[in-house]
């Protein structure tokens, strides 16, 4: 069954006949780096010629470590700050040519949602004026009106306004937090959310608890996301599509299912390998595949393809040609940026993620008698 | 009958393993006991109010065995551990017992307790980066946890301590040695903490979240890492952790904490194979899946963490959990149920008739 | 961060809390700040409202036939200077021109610096650069040096005394409000604001002062101190307020010059300043790490 049957047994409009609500075209956002005493230490392209789409109402989860750039990628989207060039159409406009003035009135219909749930919410406000904020700034609501909005927001995501309007992000949790910077988030009815790393801070319970929220609002208001995290396992949930960035540069997107089950580029593979898995009906762990190797200095990225370095099918090709992102051909929007990419998955094989047991001086205690 | 036998064969089976006690009452497997828990509480007090922080912990750990404690912010796990390194603050009461061969980890005072950090129980923390010291180089800092326990030459100490870099199989530790930590990785840094912690043999490793901060790719290098030097040095490790899919994946034995106290325990694949206690099977539940379909809700549980100035009577868990009952409200004892499968619960999972056990 | 729970958790949880903790604790954690501000206020109310109250001598224009009587003598409790002065009204009257001083410069500073500041490490940029320059340059001057050389250029007066140590605070709180916004810059609610489309005032009022409000206070405090002495030294040297009328450090030159004959009239306000001094000190510091461990 190909993925365009699937999304419509799930119900979902096929891609091709959607319009895009932002396109994303050759990115580039570079930083000075400042070596000891000021002098210039050196450039970091912590973003370099991205290129992507997300569909209205589609989630698109962006997974890379620490340096690949996924954070400097969301903040350029949102022009804050601008990226030194490459454009970022969002509903048919280029946000990288509007006046400060157009840029506000665009930046209506996106929002985010932060890492640090404490950070994300001045702490001498009280959460009403929290949540209030957006409404203030872009609209001309009433004041009666804009109470009335707070608390059904509120609600929305979980938390008694009668209890939590009055107070202050010092005498809530994390999660609660979150759920207030979610609020907020969707209070003037955006289009387009952008999560960075908006859970992974939380604890496990906590967090699938907010994982759902993000879903539940999704479907309940035809939200579209930009879901950043550094893990695999958690933009599962929200992803339709997803992106993986290595080093400032998107080294594989298309269609989560697809990714998910037979990747292409090998740095997606070590990606899956290094998530602990468990499973729930046996109990039996899925044991990581370290990838060796130290991830390179964004300051001096190797030549050629970034991850030649860490690469098991590096070859002398991988040194001096950059690899480009290509489409894969199964005809999904698959692409990956790979010289010598992973087989496509033979139908006939069992599943590329097979479970893992534990090694064998284990096995002892692995056989409960 | 039967039953007995099964005990007996898996006791004798698995005599490496940890097993937790309850209150005073002793089932312990005769066997090569590294570390011994018992009845460890941990209170802070301070504004007219106390914290229970960790109440009646036991458990003993084996030598050359791993050890996960698992469990959510304030679960306990981490002050446990800070306990036995002596490293918690004067507001903390401590009490119990922390037995590592023939030393009392507990109420030793400062000086007593620094000869043992590193010799008998070593620790490596989330925060590699705060850590060390930024303004010496590594190698200072490993030569100076050399000499701390040992009398030795500097170039004596300046050869262990690039052998203990070879160990941690840090790239090209010649050079490292002489580099600062701002220039080395997260990873690299971590490894060097290991180095550190590794300086005088300890018999016990605490891994408190040592991997939470690093990237997946890294954190699995790491944790290869450190469960090789177990097998190499015959270390027991302790492993602390939010995440249940590496405490499965690194463990041989899994102990979960919710607000202090113990409240399953067993070999990892029993437990996990097999969970009783609801709190765990809420915990497992939450952790997203390769596996499962997008958009698929995943299974929650309501409610915050526990406050625990303010803990409910009886089970902790009570007021989150689903199948609790007016008998909840009396604390259930950590109690080995099934051969080496330990639960605190009055109505564990599967449990159909829902009633008293 | 990463869900994790620490020793440093449970201090906090029981550092705060104060629902059920007993009266006498309670009280006994606001001593540091209760005691240095009550000194504050004694001060304040022996200043400004003593001398409406009691029936006290004027500070100036005393009989010459009375001049230094010794301490004790009736009507002039603390006797009388050289000029036939009470020293007890000079004390409490030079105290309160001290204390205006005082008040005034920081006030300034505040605003001022503190506006300046706030608004340079928000904009950042090339207003930020020419603002900070410019504060560099007088901060790069000695701070008695500069206030000298301004007092001596706009002559000696009250207001004066305090445009010319106004030209030293004003730097200061702008480095200080600059520092603890470019520190909340980096904090995420302040990109949501951005997003959210709040104003540029809004910013300025709602979500940085607020939030560098307690820092610069307690910064306040200690100036406080710092500029009771530097007013003092003005005045001992004659650049401060214009004698006769008292100031604290006035009196100290008008005492010191007598000193041989009696020693004692240095003493009292000297003492003065230092407990004034003190009280702000300590009142600013306790209050800074109280906020702090917030």
């Amino acid at each position: 069954m190909s993925t365009v049957e699937q999304d419509l047994e799930r119900g979902n409009v096929p891609v091709f006949d959607r319009e895009p609500l932002l396109q994303v075209r050759n990115l580039d956002h570079t930083f000075t780096v400042k070596g000891a005493g000021g002098v210039k230490g050196g450039t970091v392209h912590a973003v370099s010629n991205v290129s992507f789409d997300i569909m209205s109402g589609e989630g698109l989860g962006l997974v890379g470590e620490t340096g690949s750039g996924k954070s400097t990628l969301a903040r350029s989207i949102i022009q804050a700050p601008r990226p030194q060039s490459g454009e970022v159409h969002f509903r048919g406009q280029d946000l990288m040519r509007l006046s400060r003035r157009m840029l506000k009135r665009a930046r209506r219909d996106m929002q985010m949602v932060y890492q640090d749930p404490f950070g994300s919410l001045n702490p001498k406000w009280r959460l009403e004026d929290i949540v209030a904020e957006p409404l203030i700034g872009h609209d001309t609501m009433s004041g009666r009106d804009r109470d009335v909005l707070v608390g059904e927001l509120l609600d929305r995501v979980g938390l008694d306004p009668s209890i939590y309007r009055k107070r202050r992000p010092m005498e809530i949790s994390g999660g609660q937090c979150q759920r207030v910077a979610i609020a907020r988030a969707i209070a003037l009815n955006p289009a387009l959310v952008i999560c960075d790393e908006a859970v992974s801070s939380l604890d496990v319970l906590i967090r699938a608890q907010v994982l759902n929220l993000f879903e539940e609002l999704r479907r309940d208001l035809k939200l579209s996301y930009l879901f950043i995290a550094h893990d695999l396992a958690t933009v599962k949930q929200i992803s339709d599509r997803l992106a993986v960035m290595h080093l400032g540069q998107v080294c594989e997107i298309g269609p989560a299912n697809r990714i998910y089950e037979a990747p292409r580029h090998p740095y997606t593979r070590a990606l899956l390998d290094s998530v602990p898995g468990l499973d729930q009906e046996t109990g039996r762990a899925r044991r990581p595949v370290p990838l060796q190797g130290e991830p390179p200095s964004p300051l001096d990225p190797p030549s050629g393809c970034r991850f030649r370095t860490r690469c098991p099918r590096a070859q002398e090709k991988c040194a001096t040609v950059e690899p480009v992102l290509t489409d894969t051909g199964d005809g999904d929007g698959h692409q990956v940026a790979c010289h010598f990419p992973l087989d496509p998955p033979d139908p006939s094989a069992a599943p590329a993620t097979v479970p893992r047991t534990r090694s064998t001086r284990d096995a002892p205690s692995a056989d409960p008698s | 009958m039967n039953l007995n036998q099964t005990v007996n064969q898996a006791g004798s089976d698995r005599a490496t393993e940890a097993v937790p006690r309850t209150g005073g009452a002793t089932s312990v497997v005769p066997g090569e006991a590294v570390l011994t828990v018992s009845d460890l509480r941990v209170t802070f007090t301070g504004g007219g109010r106390t914290v229970h922080a960790v109440t009646g912990l036991s458990y003993q750990l084996q030598k050359g065995r791993t050890l996960a404690i698992i469990g959510e912010s304030g679960s306990g796990k981490s002050v446990s551990a800070r306990a036995l390194m002596g490293l918690l603050p004067p507001s903390a009461q401590v009490s119990g017992s922390a037995r590592i061969g023939d030393d009392e980890l507990i109420g030793l005072p400062d000086r007593e307790m620094r000869k043992l950090r590193g010799t008998d129980v070593a620790m490596v923390f989330q925060d590699p980066a705060r850590s060390l010291n930024p303004t010496m180089k590594i190698g200072l800092q490993i030569i100076e946890a050399v000499r701390a326990h040992q009398k030795m030459e500097r170039q004596q100490a300046v050869e262990r301590g690039i052998e203990l870099l070879r160990l941690v199989r840090l790239p090209a530790p010649e050079r490292r040695f002489h580099e600062y930590p701002h220039q080395l990785s997260g990873g690299m840094r971590q490894r060097v903490m290991i180095a550190i912690a590794l300086a005088a043999d300890p018999q016990v490793l605490i891994a408190d979240e040592a991997t939470s901060a690093l990237d997946v790719t890294t954190q699995a290098q790491i944790m290869e890492l450190l469960l090789d030097l177990q097998e190499r040095l015959g270390m027991a490790v302790v492993l602390i952790s939010h995440d249940i899919g590496l405490a499965a994946s690194y463990a041989d034995d899994v102990l979960v904490m919710y607000a202090g106290r113990a409240v399953e325990f067993g070999p990892t694949e029993m437990l996990f194979g097999n969970v009783q206690m609801p709190y765990t099977q809420a915990l497992l539940g939450s952790v997203p899946q390769l596996t499962t379909p997008p958009h698929t809700l995943l299974p929650v549980i309501p409610g915050q963490p526990p406050d625990l100035r303010a803990l409910p009577q009886g089970c902790p868990f009570r007021p989150r959990c689903a199948s609790a009952t007016e008998q909840c409200a009396n604390t259930p004892e950590l109690t080995e149920h099934q051969p080496g499968h330990w639960w605190a619960c009055w109505h564990p999972i599967g449990d159909s008739d829902g009633g008293t056990k | 961060m990463a869900a994790v729970d620490s020793a440093a958790e449970f201090e906090v949880l029981t550092t705060e809390a104060p629902a059920k903790s007993s009266r006498w604790a309670k009280w006994r954690r606001r001593l540091p700040i209760l005691l240095p501000a009550g000194a504050v206020a004694i001060v304040v109310l022996a200043c400004f409202v003593a001398p409406l109250v009691f029936p006290i001598p004027t500070p100036t224009g005393g009989d010459v036939l009375t001049s230094r009587l010794p301490v004790g003598s009736p009507d002039h409790p603390l006797g009388t200077d050289l000029n036939g002065n009470d020293i007890l009204s000079r004390l409490l009257y030079g105290g309160r021109a001290s204390l205006i001083v005082a008040v005034a410069v920081n006030l300034l500073g505040l605003f001022l610096g503190g506006t300046l500041g706030a608004l340079s490490g928000y904009l950042s940029g090339k207003f930020d650069t020419v603002i900070m320059r410019l504060l560099d340059v007088l901060i790069a001057f000695p701070a008695l040096v500069l206030t000298l050389a301004v007092a001596q250029a706009l002559g000696p007066s009250q207001r004066n005394t305090i445009l010319a140590l106004s030209f030293f605070a004003i730097p200061a709180f702008a480095r200080i409000a600059r520092a603890a916004t470019l520190r909340l810059n980096e904090l995420p609610f302040m990109a949501a604001a951005q997003l959210s489309g709040t104003s540029g005032w809004r910013m300025l009022f709602r979500h940085i002062a607020p939030n560098i409000g307690p820092q610069l206070l307690s910064f306040m405090l200690l100036g406080m101190g710092i500029i009771i002495v530097t007013e003092g030294a003005l005045s001992f040297l004659g650049l401060g307020i214009p004698r006769p009328a008292p100031s604290w450090g006035n009196m100290i030159f008008e005492a010191s010059q007598t000193m041989s004959a009696t020693p004692i009239q240095v003493v009292w306000p000297s003492m003065a300043l230092l407990v004034t001094v003190l009280a702000f000190n300590l009142l600013g510091e306790n209050l800074r790490s109280r906020w702090s461990s917030r």
